[in-house]
């Protein structure tokens, strides 16, 4: 695509006073959350037999993926991709280290098994992408690729495996089927 | 309580007040990691790293997954008639109250750029707003919207039913850049 073209409109990253760059972590948390929320209401448009809404939902999600993009460029939180995997390796140990182990002691102590479930799901998968960023930051600081090899992710519970998939998954059982493969 | 694996989404049921609350910073945790790792992977890419990019899509995608089942907890999939209302309902408290109020911090501390990126989605949230209500209008009655394209602007989420503008209204991107749904 028009790199140049694209790199003149967008919003530039600037140095923000703390309550501008306030709104805008808080805008790029709405918009995130709209996006994700918006995908979720495709699927159930489909389901519900209205394949029309469903790509209205679809096409508003990536409206709002955009300006989430904005909002994070504007912040400086884009940067060269050694870092990013940085970022992404950090954010990743907060939630295995921190943030799930706490959530599912609360969850557990009022006996929210789906809430535990959903959180359990959820930090297993981060254990495998901490490990995934980890190895590919070490590559990219030498300035290579990581290996050209398959991606694929449950689509119930987010196992995140490189290369074969497994007959099962093996966080929530899932078969070999459920598993949306980037290739 | 031992911890079940079953190999279907997380469903809604009653959460303590506490479970709730965090389950929220889950989701929009979890929303926030996608967006972040689609952005890094659009960089890997323009990097020269197509396989790293592969990487955060992949994992974008997991983190999609997570942000689902929180949500599907928190019971916060309805009928596509509530989420039409649902989705009305943000797109009218963003352009009513949050971009306004954000930009007022912006102009008051000359930040620019900051004042563009606001400009740009709040420019789209309205055509959001007015697609949303339209729909849920068509969903009161039963039947599904009319079919046809719908047109974004990858620059500031311009969007529009059928065919793209010459230039986008908002940012002036050309409109052979607008990605067709």
């Amino acid at each position: 695509m028009a790199d140049d073209v694209f790199e003149k409109k967008l919003p530039a990253p600037a140095e923000l006073n703390p309550m501008t760059d306030e709104s805008l972590r808080a805008a790029f948390a709405g918009e995130s959350q709209a996006a994700e929320k918006y995908l979720v209401f495709a699927e159930q448009a489909e389901e519900d037999g209205f394949p029309n809404i469903a790509r209205l939902f679809r096409a508003i999600s990536f409206a709002e993926t955009r300006h989430a993009r904005n909002h994070l460029r504007t912040m400086g939180g884009i940067n060269r991709t050694a870092d990013n995997l940085q970022t992404a390796y950090e954010g990743e140990s907060f939630e295995v280290d921190e943030m799930y182990p706490a959530y599912r002691e609360i969850a557990r102590t009022q006996k929210n098994r789906e809430a535990l479930r959903s959180m359990s799901y959820a930090m297993k998968a981060e254990v495998d992408h901490k490990r995934m960023y980890s190895d590919a930051r070490e590559r990219a600081l030498k300035g290579d690729d990581i290996a050209d090899q398959p991606v694929s992710v449950c689509l119930i519970c987010g196992h995140t495996v490189i290369g074969d998939v497994p007959d099962k998954c093996p966080v929530c059982a899932a078969g070999a089927k459920y598993y949306r493969a980037f290739d | 309580m031992s911890e079940p694996f079953m190999n279907t989404p997380p469903k809604p049921e009653k959460l303590g007040a506490m479970t709730e609350g965090y389950l929220k910073d889950a989701f929009a945790g979890e929303s926030q990691a996608s967006q972040k790792y689609l952005a890094f992977s659009a960089k890997a890419a323009a990097d020269g790293l197509p396989n790293v990019a592969r990487l955060f899509e992949a994992v974008a995608y997991a983190e999609s997954t997570h942000a689902r089942n929180h949500l599907s907890v928190l019971g916060g999939i309805g009928s596509t008639a509530d989420n039409l209302q649902a989705a009305f309902g943000g797109e009218t408290f963003e352009i009513t109250e949050m971009y306004p109020a954000y930009d007022a911090v912006a102009a008051l501390q000359g930040a620019t750029e900051a004042r563009t990126s606001i400009r740009y989605a709040k420019a789209a949230e309205q055509d959001h707003q007015a697609l949303y209500e339209a729909t849920r209008e068509t969903v009161e009655t039963g039947k599904d919207m009319a079919a046809g394209a719908i047109r974004v602007c990858p620059i500031c989420g311009h969007t529009v039913i059928g065919g793209a503008p010459e230039e986008c209204p908002v940012c002036g991107t050309s409109g052979q850049y607008f990605r067709e749904f």
